[in-house]
């Protein structure tokens, strides 16, 4: 992976810049011992390691407001880091930026019923967010599987979803404001507890802005009322086809579930052999559909999805009878990543999205990527919005696996968006899928997308070498091509 | 004034093109519904929009819509309804309050986009931006870019999407739009609560949603309103609650909320017209007075309606179970009022809807930006529309 050529100049005032940097932050918030700096060297995206210059851990809001207007007017880059379980390389340090940590920002503000929201720091976890409300009968919807460690303000940044987003959206569709630190360090208040405004959508654009664009130093999260029940269905068939009709059939019966998911073959026996779910060995897929709501409504849903996925040609179906065995239905699917840890030393997680009916192509592109590869490959699927977890299995100490590996991945990915999907459905770009930027985007697209980057940040301080293949400068971007004289489309209609 | 009629975005990028080349404004419409939204601002040449009509790609199924920006809206509506589906960000028509363009014509879905226009679902299950997946658009640069797709799980690159949505067309001309769908409910029945004032109401609001009865859209009217709409709970407000989803579900909860709050229920066909009219802001429609919007906390609603003199004589419905009110006066310090209300606010703004005289010429229309949101307003405009040829001031002055 190529970085941006670090700028040896700041590498050498590292001393200088440590100094100053304590002068703005308690001593004991920065951070420059090789030791020390070696837990900040990569997030979830172990494969890529790198000592930043320095790791300064602001415990204010005016802390980091002063971090960034200094790294600004100093020209040193930035790189914004939550709880760095980021799985696409968002937090992955550079040798010439100072890591931002928000590892302190670590507590709730307000929890507020009147209007269903709460108001915390980035450092607090995901599940934090439940935890503090579900005593009132409240969650916070957005579960990332990652929820137990990830950062509500690493969610922002990576607009994280979940196992239940097709009936309750990513963070996007969950986010009422956000507190932004700029690069100039001016701090500034998007939305809040209201919901529609009158000015550009600035909130829209920071959620999944990967920490290119501000560093996030407040959320505020809606929250619901928990649903009264939740049961599972547990359906094996014999033929992944079969799956994708009965998961469309579903749908067009007018039923949204909680959440719907896809496991193969070997997803499903790795798993089994993990967990002793009880899932059906023999199975070529599976799926697990969870509906929530009131008891009535619950019960009667899954006769319909029942009375479907059979029509549909199920080999096997189980239906809940208590929250022991849902939990179990569960279980193996959430242990799917490190069941298939156990049986391979290594294995790449990829994150695709496709139109769902495209699924069979899709089943059947990977089996035969996966004999040109000569790898392994196991599915995990959130089936109900198309959204792919292919697991490439590989041995990283095998010369030349790890690059077979990625190669298959990114041909996986290239198809997504040959058969109409993306490159990335929750994960994010990254370093990881940056290279890959120009399969689905033209260079117009990219351009715009990095005009607006020169909005928020002008001299690319902020988390550069992320999400774009190539970075243009601001000046070359802005320029504009002006027919001038002529009209230049005479045959154009005008009245 | 010459009106630039395409029917394509490579079209559109020769108009823009040569609006550029003139250092003249352009003025983006389609069918022209919500043409009196915003600030007053005159144009150089009109780029007619209208053209890029029709359904591209429908697949009920996979929940996604791919449509023209100028598509109108009862042909969305119709192709929706005929596969039991919706836009559950219930999109409103702005007819009824701002007149129709041309007899008819409920305007287009790109209006509805630029907007940003959601109703009274848009409590909880999101506003117009929660659901646009893609577009294809033509910048103030007379280039084409796209963003986002057109699958329902997508964080590649940055969302633009939510930018578009809201922006009145300051920032491009969109044709190829895809949405996300959902299956329409099967009922939709109502509940009608008394109570005494606006805090209390939001507060058995707040209550009502801290119940596992998932309420689904919640209004708060004035007595005279109410009984107007036949809704009368005989005390001075009246609380409206929604319930949708399968028969037996809907049924099930309404029996368990009439229990908790002793409130009636109201038949499924009052109950749909009754929301109509709320969506559409009928109520306040009819009389000729200044239509005013104010978007805050569920819970300042009270403060909100409170900081108007009660000899302002305003018209009002709250809907968003607080989050939005609407007032209608004819007075000129209602405006001021209300900014100044929406200031001692955490958070909120206050919008001119309509005007009947030309307020609108004397107070800004849009909550006014300072400081660092917008120097980052312009920032953003200029990196869509570095030279101000489309929809230009349309929402602020300068942008």
């Amino acid at each position: 992976m190529l970085m941006p050529e670090p700028d040896q100049g700041v590498i050498d005032r590292r001393d200088e810049i440590c100094r100053t940097l304590r002068q703005m932050v308690p001593t004991d918030c920065v951070i420059d011992s090789r030791e020390s700096m070696r837990a900040y060297d990569a997030d979830g995206l172990s494969a890529y390691r790198q000592l930043p210059l320095a790791v300064v851990l602001p415990e204010t809001v005016e802390q980091i407001s002063a971090v960034m207007k200094w790294c600004h007017q100093n020209g040193v880059k930035v790189v914004p880091r939550g709880a760095g379980t980021s799985l696409s390389g968002g937090a992955l340090p550079l040798a010439d930026a100072v890591l931002l940590g928000l590892g302190k920002f670590n507590r709730i503000l307000d929890v507020d019923y009147q209007n269903r929201c709460v108001v915390a720091q980035p450092g607090v976890t995901n599940l934090a967010i439940t935890k503090a409300v579900e005593a009132d009968g409240f969650y916070y919807a957005p579960d990332p599987s990652s929820q137990i460690a990830c950062s509500v303000g690493g969610n922002v940044a990576e607009n994280s979803g979940g196992v239940h987003c097709l009936k309750y959206g990513l963070t996007t569709n969950n986010l009422l404001g956000i507190e932004l630190v700029t690069i100039e360090g001016e701090i500034l208040r998007l939305g809040g507890k209201h919901l529609d405004a009158g000015d550009y959508d600035l909130l829209g654009v920071m959620t999944g802005s990967e920490g290119l664009l501000g560093v996030v130093s407040e959320v505020t999260l809606r929250i619901l009322q928990k649903p009264a029940t939740a049961r599972a269905l547990l359906v094996g068939f014999e033929d992944t086809g079969d799956a994708g009709t009965a998961v469309g059939d579903i749908i067009a019966a007018g039923i949204i579930p909680a959440g719907m998911e896809m496991m193969d073959g070997l997803a499903i026996q790795a798993a089994e052999d993990f967990a002793n779910a009880g899932y059906p060995r023999e199975a070529a897929a599976l799926l697990i559909i969870e509906l929530d709501g009131p008891e009535v409504e619950v019960n009667a849903l899954i006769e319909r999805v029942e009375a479907i996925v059979r029509k549909a040609g199920a080999s096997s179906v189980r239906v809940s009878q208590s929250e022991e065995e849902r939990n179990l239905f569960w279980a193996g699917r959430k242990s799917a990543f490190p069941a298939v840890g156990r049986i391979s030393p290594d294995y790449l997680c990829m994150d695709g999205t496709i139109p769902r009916r495209r699924l069979p192509d899709m089943m059947r592109r990977m089996a035969s990527l996966s004999q040109q590869y000569g790898l392994r490959v196991a599915n995990v699927f959130h089936a109900g919005d198309g959204n792919l977890h292919p697991l490439i299995l590989f041995d990283a100490n095998q010369p030349g696996e790890l690059e077979r590996a990625e190669e298959f991945g990114a041909d996986i990915l290239r198809s997504c968006v040959e058969m109409g999907g993306v490159l990335t459905g929750e994960h994010g770009v990254g370093v990881e899928k940056r290279d890959l930027m120009t399969i689905q985007f033209t260079e117009d697209d990219l351009k715009q997308q990095q005009r607006l980057k020169c909005a928020f940040d002008p001299g690319h301080l902020l988390n550069p070498g992320k999400m774009f293949p190539q970075l243009h400068r601001c000046a070359e971007l802005g320029r504009l091509h002006v027919h001038r004289g002529k009209l230049p489309h005479p045959d154009l209609p005008r009245f | 004034m010459t009106d630039f009629k395409v029917s394509n975005l490579g079209e559109a990028a020769e108009a823009v093109q040569q609006a550029m080349a003139e250092k003249a404004r352009l003025e983006v419409r389609a069918a022209g519904t919500k043409r009196h939204l915003g600030r007053a601002s005159s144009y150089d040449h009109v780029l007619d929009v209208s053209a890029l009509s029709g359904i591209v790609d429908y697949q009920p199924e996979e929940l996604v819509l791919t449509l023209r920006a100028g598509t109108p809206m009862n042909l969305v509506e119709a192709a929706l309804a005929d596969a039991r589906q919706m836009l559950a960000f219930e999109p409103p028509s702005m007819t009824r309050i701002l007149g129709e363009a041309q007899p008819g014509v409920r305007g287009t879905i790109g209006g509805v986009i630029a907007a940003n226009l959601s109703g009274p679902r848009r409590l909880t299950a999101g506003a117009a931006r929660d659901y646009l997946l893609g577009f294809e658009a033509v910048s103030g640069r007379g280039e084409l870019f796209k963003s986002g797709g057109k699958v329902m799980k997508n964080v590649t690159g940055y969302d633009l999407s939510k930018l578009m949505c809201g922006s009145f067309g300051t920032l491009g001309v969109m044709d190829e739009i895809t949405l996300k769908t959902l299956p329409a409910p099967e009922t939709s029945r109502s509940l009608v609560i008394a109570a005494d004032d606006i805090a209390g109401a939001a507060s058995a609001i707040a209550g009502i949603f801290a119940s596992p009865h998932e309420p689904g859209a919640s209004a708060i009217l004035p007595s005279a309103i109410a009984a107007e709409e036949g809704v009368d709970s005989g005390s001075p407000f009246t609380i409206i609650i929604r319930l949708e989803g399968i028969d037996a579900s809907v049924a099930d909860r309404l029996g368990h909320l009439q229990e908790m709050t002793g409130g009636e229920a109201l038949a499924e066909a009052a109950s749909v017209k009754l929301w109509q009219r709320i969506r559409d802001v009928q109520p306040l429609a009819e009389k000729p007075l200044d239509i005013w919007k104010v978007s805050c906390a569920p819970a300042d609603a009270a403060r909100v309606v409170g900081a108007l003199d009660s000899r302002l004589q305003v018209r009002m419905i709250i809907d968003w179970a607080g989050g939005l009110v609407w007032l209608a006066g004819s007075s000129p310090h209602v405006g001021p009022a209300l900014r100044k209300a929406v200031a001692g606010l955490d958070s909120g703004f206050a919008m001119l809807v309509r005007d009947v005289g030309a307020t609108r010429e004397k107070i800004a229309p849009f909550e006014p930006l300072a400081g660092g949101m917008f120097a980052l307003h312009k920032r953003v405009k200029a990196s869509f529309d570095p030279l101000g040829v489309l929809n230009f001031e349309r929402m602020h002055e300068g942008v």
